[in-house]
C-alpha cells in the first residue's frame, strides 16, 4: 500500500516538475521572441505613422492614423528600385557561384587525399581570419587596373588595345572572386560543404564508381543533387551576406551605383538634404522614414527567409558540423 | 590530360583528382588573396599616391609603423577600445548563444516557430542596419520612451534603483549593460545556429547511457554536453572575436577605411592593417595556444 503511494506521489512529482520545465522555457521563450521581434514591430510602427506622432507618448503600438507617405518618399529618395536590382545582381549572382564553386573545392577536401591537402584547408580557414579591410586596397587596385592575371598586357603587347580595364561599377568585380571560391566569407561555404560531403554514404560514389562514372561526372550528378539542404545554408548565407556588406560593395560598385547597404548607411544625409530643399526641417520626419527605409530594405531578405526557412532549419540538423 | 589521368594507378588517380578539384580555389587563394595580402603588407612601407597612370609609391621604410604606435593620437585609443569591447562581448554572446541553442534543442510545440526567430539576427542584422538600430530604436527604449512602456522602461527602472539608494555610477553600468543586452542578442545569430548544428551533432547514445548510470540533465550537461562541444565552441569563439573585430561599426576599421578612402593615405591605411591584424592573429594564436588541451576531438 505503502509501495503505491510513493508511486503515485512519484508520478505526480514528475508531471508538475514537467509542467513547470514547460511552463518556465514558455516564459523565457516568450521574452525571447518579444526583445528579437521587438525593431521589426518598431519599424513597422514607425513607418506607419505621421511624422507629427512620432514622439507622441500617447501612441504605443498602433497608430491614430495610418500613412503610406513615409514610404512613397523613401522609395524615392534611396533609388529603392536601382538599389533593389543591384543588391538582387549581386546576391543571386555571387550566391549561386559560391555554392557551386565552394562545393567543387569542397568535394575534393572531403573525399580526396593529396600531398597538403591538410595544409591547403588550414589556409581556407585562415582566409576566414584576416578582416577584410586589410586586403580591400589592393583588391580595389586589382580591380580598377584589371589585366585577367597579365593575359590582357600579352595581348595588348601583340594586337594592340588597353592593357587593362576597370571593373569597379561591374558586378564582374564580385562574381569573379565567387567563382574561385574566394569571395565573401567563402572559406566558410567550403567548411559547411566539407562537413556536409564526409557525412555522406560511401556507397553512393562506389555504386556510381561501378557504373563507370568519373570523379566530375559523379560530383554532379550524385553528390550535388543530395546536398540539397547544404545548398539551400550556402546561398541563404551568401545571398545575405553580399546583401548586407558595405565596404567591398561601396568601393567595388563605384560612385553611380548603390545597392542597400550604401543607400541604407547614406539614407539619413540624403533625406536631411532632400528634406531641407523642401524647407520642412523636421527632424520627426527623418526619424519615421528612416524606420520605413530599413524596414523595405530588409523586407526581401525576410521573403527569401520566410521562403526557405524549414530547409534551412532542417539543414541545420543533418548538417552535422563535428 | 584526363585520358592520360585514366591510365595512372587507382591511389595517384585519386590524387590527381582531389587536386583538380582544389584548383580553382588554389587560383582564387592567390589572385584574390594571397597577392593582394602581400601587397598590402608592401604598401605599408610606402607612402602610396593615387596618380593618373596608376598607384605611385615612395619608400618609407618603418615610419608608418613608427607614426602609428608612436604619434598618432587616434589609432592606439581605437584599438584599446576595440579589445576592450571584445573582453566583455564575446563571453556574454556565447553564454547567450549556447543558452538559446540548448533551450531550442528539444523538441516542443512551437520549436519551429522559435528556431525561425531565433535566427532572425542572421538574416537581418547587418552592420549598417544595427548602426540605425542603435541610433534610434535601442536607445529610445532606454530613454524610457512610449514604445518601451512593457519592457525595459529606463526612467522605471532607474527610479526604483535610486529610491534603493544605489549610486548614479552604478546606475550607468546597470543601463550600459541593458543597453548592450539587446545589441548583444542582435549578434548572436550565427553562434546560436553553430551551437545548435553542434548539439544534435552529439550522438544520443551518451545520453541514454549516462542516464542508465543515473545521472541528471545538470550533470549531463556539464559532463557530457560541454566536452563534447569544445571544437563548436573553439569554432564559435573565433568567428564571434573575428566579427567583432571587422563589425561595420568599430572604430579601428572605420580608421583604416577613412584613412585609405577619405585621406587618401593609402600606405598609412595599409600599415594600420596590419598593425590591427597582427595584433588579432597574435590574440587569437595565444588564446587558441590556452584552450587547445580542452578541446575534445572525437574525430580521426
Amino acid at each position: 500500500m505503502n509501495h503505491l503511494k510513493a508511486m503515485i506521489a512519484n508520478k505526480w512529482n514528475k508531471r508538475t516538475r514537467k509542467a513547470a520545465v514547460s511552463f518556465i522555457r514558455a516564459a523565457v521563450l516568450a521574452v525571447l521572441a518579444y526583445q528579437l521581434l521587438y525593431p521589426l514591430l518598431y519599424m513597422l510602427s514607425m513607418a506607419l505613422r505621421r511624422p507629427e506622432e512620432a514622439m507622441d507618448p500617447s501612441v504605443i503600438w498602433i497608430p491614430k492614423s495610418f500613412t503610406l507617405s513615409n514610404f512613397t518618399d523613401t522609395l524615392r529618395v534611396m533609388d529603392f528600385w536601382d538599389a533593389f536590382a543591384n543588391s538582387m545582381y549581386i546576391g543571386i549572382g555571387s550566391g549561386l557561384l559560391d555554392v557551386f564553386s565552394s562545393a567543387f573545392v569542397a568535394y575534393g577536401f572531403a573525399r580526396f587525399r593529396f600531398p597538403f591537402a591538410k595544409v591547403l584547408f588550414t589556409l581556407v580557414i585562415l582566409t576566414l581570419m584576416v578582416p577584410v579591410q586589410t586586403i580591400i586596397l589592393p583588391l580595389y587596385a586589382e580591380m580598377k587596373y584589371f589585366d585577367a592575371f597579365g593575359l590582357m598586357g600579352i595581348l595588348s603587347a601583340i594586337a594592340g588595345g588597353p592593357d587593362s580595364i576597370s571593373l569597379v561599377g561591374n558586378y564582374s568585380a564580385f562574381y569573379l572572386p565567387s567563382l574561385f571560391a574566394m569571395g565573401l566569407r567563402s572559406g566558410l561555404y567550403i567548411f559547411i560543404f566539407r562537413q556536409f560531403f564526409s557525412g555522406m554514404p560511401k556507397e553512393l560514389e562506389d555504386a556510381a564508381y561501378v557504373d563507370g562514372y568519373g570523379p566530375f561526372k559523379t560530383f554532379f550528378f550524385i553528390m550535388l543533387p543530395n546536398a540539397r539542404n547544404a545548398i539551400i545554408t550556402v546561398f541563404l548565407f551568401s545571398f545575405v551576406w553580399h546583401w548586407n556588406e558595405y565596404y567591398m560593395s561601396n568601393l567595388l560598385l563605384g560612385n553611380l551605383k548603390k545597392n542597400f547597404a550604401i543607400a541604407l548607411s547614406s539614407l539619413r544625409v540624403d533625406l536631411e538634404s532632400v528634406v531641407n530643399v523642401q524647407t520642412i526641417s523636421d527632424p520627426l520626419v527623418i526619424v519615421t522614414r528612416i524606420q520605413a527605409g530599413a524596414l523595405l530594405s530588409i523586407l526581401p531578405l525576410v521573403i527569401l527567409y520566410l521562403v526557405t526557412q524549414r530547409y534551412f532549419t532542417d539543414s541545420v540538423e543533418n548538417v552535422g558540423i563535428k | 590530360m584526363i585520358s592520360r589521368l585514366r591510365s595512372l594507378p587507382y591511389t595517384k588517380k585519386k590524387q590527381w583528382y582531389g587536386f583538380l578539384f582544389v584548383l580553382p580555389w588554389v587560383i582564387g587563394f592567390i589572385l584574390f588573396f594571397a597577392g593582394p595580402l602581400i601587397t598590402s603588407f608592401k604598401y605599408s612601407f610606402y607612402n602610396m599616391e593615387l596618380t593618373p597612370d596608376g598607384l605611385k609609391g615612395s619608400f618609407a621604410g618603418w615610419e608608418n609603423f613608427r607614426y602609428a604606435i608612436f604619434r598618432d593620437p587616434q589609432f592606439i585609443r581605437e584599438a584599446v577600445n576595440s579589445f576592450v569591447n571584445m573582453f566583455y562581448s564575446v563571453p556574454l554572446i556565447l553564454i547567450y548563444s549556447l543558452f538559446v541553442a540548448v533551450l531550442l534543442k528539444n523538441k516542443f510545440r512551437g520549436r519551429g516557430l522559435m528556431r525561425a526567430i531565433s535566427f532572425l539576427p542572421v538574416i537581418i542584422a547587418s552592420g549598417v542596419l544595427m548602426q540605425i538600430l542603435k541610433e534610434d530604436v535601442f536607445s529610445q527604449g532606454l530613454r524610457g520612451g512610449a514604445e518601451s512602456v512593457y519592457l525595459f522602461s529606463g526612467a522605471g527602472i532607474n527610479g526604483i534603483l535610486t529610491e534603493l539608494g544605489i549610486g548614479p555610477q552604478l546606475i550607468e553600468v546597470f543601463n550600459n549593460v541593458i543597453a548592450r543586452i539587446f545589441d548583444l542578442t542582435w549578434r548572436s545569430g550565427v553562434q546560436v545556429l553553430l551551437f545548435l548544428a553542434g548539439l544534435h551533432a552529439i550522438s544520443g547514445d551518451l545520453y541514454e547511457a549516462s542516464a542508465v548510470e543515473g545521472a541528471r540533465a545538470w550533470e549531463q550537461f556539464w559532463k557530457i554536453t560541454l566536452p563534447m562541444l569544445t571544437p563548436i565552441m573553439l569554432l564559435n569563439v573565433v568567428y564571434t572575436i573575428i566579427d567583432t573585430f571587422t563589425d561595420y561599426g568599430n572604430g579601428v576599421i572605420l580608421m583604416i577605411y577613412n584613412t585609405a578612402f577619405s585621406q587618401v593615405r593609402f600606405g598609412y591605411s595599409s600599415a594600420l592593417a596590419w598593425l590591427y591584424l597582427l595584433g588579432i592573429a597574435l590574440f587569437l594564436g595565444a588564446l587558441y595556444a590556452l584552450i587547445k588541451k580542452r578541446i575534445v576531438n572525437l574525430q580521426d
